[in-house]
């Protein structure tokens, strides 16, 4: 799936937050057992299948029981075909629950956008893979940097 | 940047409320897409007391306990103490309710409940000073023409240098810069031509046609 945050300006939060959980499933699916400094690289389809398409990394990534998968200093990028940032996603600490299809953590999320013109931080969060529902639970803070005015012709 | 997700949307919307408060009742000939020109049109009686209220590359903030992203529905919603804060306002309420549009497309619902607090300075330094239960913003394409009406109810309340105006319903249109009020029941400023029609004509189901102007 290409996942393009160019015209999706509404939408960019929604589709990063789509690609935060599948990139957990992809790290579900390609650990096998602990692992440490870990990265994960998607590529895009042909014609650009040379070009990283997401990278996903951690310090270390250690089954736990009940089907859970632990993650420390996780950290998300999506890249666009060119090559560059699109967005990044960063937890210290996270729990993905390989068989109901969450992932959540106490700790801090931070999400940007590659330019940093968009940024938001949360304390814990659960994001619910089968309804697609991502909540922060504690601290909600976005910074949205530039002239807003300018982008949305108001 | 093109890139900025819905969440600036939801600071626009903020803002989109904002505006709507400095401008809406009896604003003609408004710029719909210039707040500096609105907020100018709306005190030119009044020399300008401070300086300028920045409008260049703050950022602007949102902050909540809570926020839900239902990605499936389409909604963001922001939870508990919601502040917006940005250059030309701030913005408290209780809940910030933001239908998504698809992708590429325009936010056409917002929806600011609980004890909603408006704050704005225009350009000129003035305030606005706007208190209601709930900011509904609306945008409508019917036939070519488009309506971006917000609407104030539960006790909606404007108060700034020209007088503090209540009502049941306060309305305003910011495609057209057409504002009105429906069931106006206070008014109060020694600046403010009490009685004096305004000269758009009120929407249909407005019980009362007179339009104090206070922006």
């Amino acid at each position: 799936m290409k996942i393009k945050f160019h015209n999706a300006v509404p939408a960019a939060l929604i589709v990063a937050a789509a690609w935060f959980a599948a990139t957990l499933v992809r790290a579900q699916q390609n650990t096998a057992g602990h692992a440490s400094n870990f990265s994960s690289v998607e590529y895009f389809d042909a014609p650009h299948a040379q070009q990283m398409k997401s990278r996903m990394s951690g310090t270390e990534a250690s089954p736990q029981p009940g089907g859970l998968l632990a993650i420390k200093q996780l950290k998300l990028e999506e890249f666009d075909v060119e090559g560059k940032l699109e967005a990044v996603a960063e937890a210290p600490d996270c729990v993905y629950d390989m068989q109901n299809g969450m992932a959540n953590s106490p700790g801090h999320l931070k999400m940007r956008t590659g330019d940093g013109n968009l940024r938001i931080e949360g304390e814990g969060f659960l994001w619910r893979q089968t309804n697609q529902w991502l909540t922060i639970s504690n601290h909600v803070q976005t910074v949205i940097q530039g002239a807003l005015e300018s982008k949305t012709g108001l | 940047m093109n890139k900025i997700c819905f969440i600036a949307l939801i600071a626009l919307a903020g803002a989109w409320i904002l505006r709507a408060q400095t401008n809406m009742a009896g604003t003609n000939a408004v710029s719909t897409n210039a707040v500096a020109e609105i907020l100018a049109l709306v005190t030119t009686n009044t020399p300008p007391p401070q300086p300028p209220a920045p409008k260049t590359n703050a950022p602007t903030k949102i902050d909540s306990d809570t926020a839900d992203f239902d990605l499936n529905g389409r909604q963001a919603v922001y939870r508990g103490n919601v502040r917006v804060d940005s250059p030309q306002m701030k913005l408290t309420c209780a809940q910030l309710t933001v239908d998504l549009p698809p992708a590429g497309g325009r936010i056409q619902h917002v929806v600011a409940e609980t004890n909603v607090v408006i704050d704005a300075t225009d350009e000129k330094g003035e305030t606005n000073h706007v208190t209601c239960d709930k900011a509904v913003y609306d945008y409508k394409v019917q036939e070519s023409m488009t309506n971006e009406p917000i609407t104030l109810t539960g006790n909606p309340q404007v108060v700034n240098a020209q007088g503090t105006n209540t009502a049941d319903v306060i309305i305003w249109d910011r495609a057209t810069g057409h504002g009105w009020e429906k069931n106006p029941h206070m008014v109060s400023s020694p600046n403010v031509n009490i009685g004096k029609t305004d000269t758009n004509s009120p929407a249909a189901g407005t019980n009362n046609p007179l339009m104090p102007k206070l922006f």
